[in-house]
């Protein structure tokens, strides 16, 4: 791994008798793009104040480039923040914001004009250095706040939601745009999102958090094809959760049918474990016909369309498997398929999986 | 009925008449204020003569700047401390702050002749004179209030971020305050100042108990003026006094949109004077 960034010790956070972190350990790489993502509630942005300084730890430690910092206030630690609400400045115009922090450190008067049309210029609102935040647009504010910050040279950019307030389609344009930013840049980024869509196109990490603890921390890939528990696996995509019992051979068994499962290596004969199947991954056929989707050495069941959801780009189909359990498979539509090829409901059909594709969750 | 919003006329004579009762006496005593003979019946011809009676007696003018200076006095003191207060109860997240957050409309509900004699009977038992100090501090206690409502309104639409903000980017905690904080407020103290400024100016009741041997504010002058028979001069100077609360309300309703464009960029940005 890289040159650590930020090191979090066993950190613990309470509020009264809540605690709102609660014993995290990480450790980020110099120059990655780290995502904390989680429902409302779970910690990730009180976790990111406390890099900020803004919250001090109740226990344990948190170093900065090896510096234990827990009690240096946040005016004189070298990271800094782009705000949810974005935070800027009405008195002062979108230069005099991006100057802010520059002037506080007290850098010579020439370099500040330097430094601020640069830092606007990467965010594209060269044209705008004059006007007041209230004449922007949500797009622009947002972009000005994260001048602001880079304006610094931080060693650590963190950013608590700071897409939240746009609509989608200048959301999905501005996580491209973040994104260059910090490779052109360089610098880590400590990204609070609660949108799993969001930590998945733009994470080089993520850390899942829910009630304040770390519940799993990979790269998106990892975390998707192999979350370790439901939380996760319900947090991140869609998951069909099924229950069965351990049998000799890695084996399941679900109902009346025994499926191979890769990974079972925790767990001993007769336990019952959760494994999970993600809709995509989910293979229908007719009964009868020449296999269309299923392949050779998938793992197929019988079973029912029990409803279905048109979605353009696909189906979004329940199914009623044999032993009374149901599955969402989600079928993409191809080139191969006809238009006019519709499932009915009621249909008895095969369906199937590769056995690679169950995840066993703790 | 074909009209759905049909408005009967009589509603619009009724309005015209309660205009009239509100605006008959103060425009009566404009008028009057410009005649040129001392009948307050008749208008006999236009002048200036009661306009320079005001401006050439020494005790007039006396109270006049009495008045203005104990309106300046209130209003700094009562804009510093009403906004660090309203900073304070907002900021404090207690329950104790909820408790005086109400506990600050108690000086606007209290009946002002009530404030007046608490004030004498605390000025007298503490052996204080009666100077203009003991009127500026009476209309403090209730100018105070104004200030940190108002403040507190813009307070509420700035959250806590801004300030965060601030500290992110290199500024102390009181740096953030003075160079944030304060400037954000600043529409909404300047408008709490000159609403201050307009009442204390006006003000009769608590002027006249807090009164001592110093010159009388104006309005105590006007009222022991009349006792003494009514001169058209009153007329002229009841004239000036609206146009100075006008005045002062005017502004505190437009600083605020003032204040949309006010510094330049590059002033901002170096600090430099252009």
């Amino acid at each position: 791994m890289a040159e650590e960034a930020i090191r979090i010790e066993n950190v613990t956070k309470r509020f009264g008798d809540f605690t709102a972190v609660d014993d995290v350990d990480l450790s980020i790489a110099q120059g990655e793009f780290f995502s904390l993502l989680g429902p409302s509630g779970c910690g990730k942005t009180t976790t990111l104040r406390m890099l900020a300084g803004f919250e001090v730890p109740t226990a344990g430690r948190i170093l900065l480039e090896g510096d234990p910092v827990e009690d240096v206030p946040p005016h004189q630690r070298n990271v800094n923040m782009v705000f949810q609400s974005y935070a800027l400045f009405e008195h002062l115009d979108v230069q005099g914001n991006v100057a802010f922090g520059l002037k506080r450190k007290k850098v010579a008067k020439d370099e500040i004009v330097t430094r601020v049309a640069e830092a606007l210029e990467l965010v594209d609102l060269s044209s705008r250095a004059a006007a007041r935040p209230n004449e922007l647009s949500g797009g622009q504010r947002q972009r000005v706040a994260l001048a602001r910050a880079l304006v610094n040279r931080p060693r650590v950019l963190l950013l608590d939601e700071p897409l939240g307030a746009l609509d989608l389609k200048l959301r999905r344009q501005m996580q491209i745009e973040l994104k260059a930013i910090q490779r052109e840049v360089g610098i880590t980024f400590v990204y609070v999102t609660h949108d799993q869509e969001e930590a998945l196109s733009m994470s080089d990490r993520i850390a899942v958090m829910s009630d304040g603890r770390v519940a799993q921390c990979g790269p998106p890939e990892e975390i998707y094809e192999h979350p370790r528990e439901e939380f996760v696996a319900g947090f991140i995509g869609v998951s069909n959760l099924l229950e069965g019992k351990v049998e000799p051979g890695g084996k399941v068994r679900i109902g009346d049918d025994c499926l191979p499962v890769p990974g079972l290596d925790g767990a001993g004969n007769g336990d019952t474990i959760q494994i999970a199947v993600r809709p995509e991954k989910v293979a229908v056929d007719e009964i009868g016909a020449d296999a269309y989707a299923i392949e050779p050495d998938m793992f197929t069941v019988e079973g029912e369309i029990e409803s279905k959801v048109y979605l353009g780009v696909g189906n979004q189909l329940t199914l009623k498997l044999g032993n009374g359990s149901r599955l969402v498979a989600l079928e993409q539509a191809t080139y191969r398929m006809r238009a006019d090829e519709q499932w009915e409901v009621g249909q008895k059909v095969k369906v199937g999986w590769h056995p690679e594709h169950c995840m066993v969750l703790s | 009925m074909s009209e759905p919003f049909y408005k009967p006329r009589f509603l619009r004579v009724f309005t015209g008449l309660v205009y009239l009762y509100l605006f008959i006496p103060i425009v009566i005593v404009i008028v009057f204020s410009f005649n040129s003979e001392k009948s307050l019946q008749v208008m006999q011809g236009f002048s200036f003569r009661w306009y320079s009676d005001f401006f050439n007696d020494p005790t007039l003018m006396d109270s006049l700047l009495t008045s203005v200076q104990i309106a300046v006095l209130t209003m700094v003191i009562s804009t510093i401390v009403g906004t660090a207060l309203a900073i304070g109860l907002v900021r404090a997240h207690s329950g104790t702050a909820k408790g005086f957050n109400i506990l600050m409309l108690v000086p606007l509900i209290t009946p002002e002749i009530v404030a007046g004699i608490s004030a004498l009977l605390i000025f007298s038992q503490l052996g204080i004179t009666l100077s203009i100090w003991t009127i500026v501090l009476a209309h403090i206690t209730f100018s105070i209030s104004y200030v940190t409502i108002v403040v507190r309104g813009r307070l509420a639409t700035i959250g806590t971020e801004v300030e965060d903000a601030a500290q992110d980017l290199g500024a102390s905690k009181w740096e953030s305050v003075r160079l944030v904080l304060v400037p954000s407020l600043w529409p909404a103290i300047v408008a709490a100042g000159l609403l201050v400024f307009a009442l204390s100016f006006d003000d009769f009741v608590l002027s006249f108990f807090t009164t001592g041997e110093d010159a009388q504010p104006l309005p105590v002058r006007i009222w022991s003026m009349i006792r003494f028979g009514v001169s058209p001069t009153i007329n002229a100077v009841g004239t000036l006094m609206m146009v100075v609360s006008i005045s002062a309300v005017a502004l505190a309703v437009l600083v605020p949109r003032l204040f949309g464009r006010r510094e330049s960029g590059v002033k901002v940005l170096t600090g430099a004077e252009e």
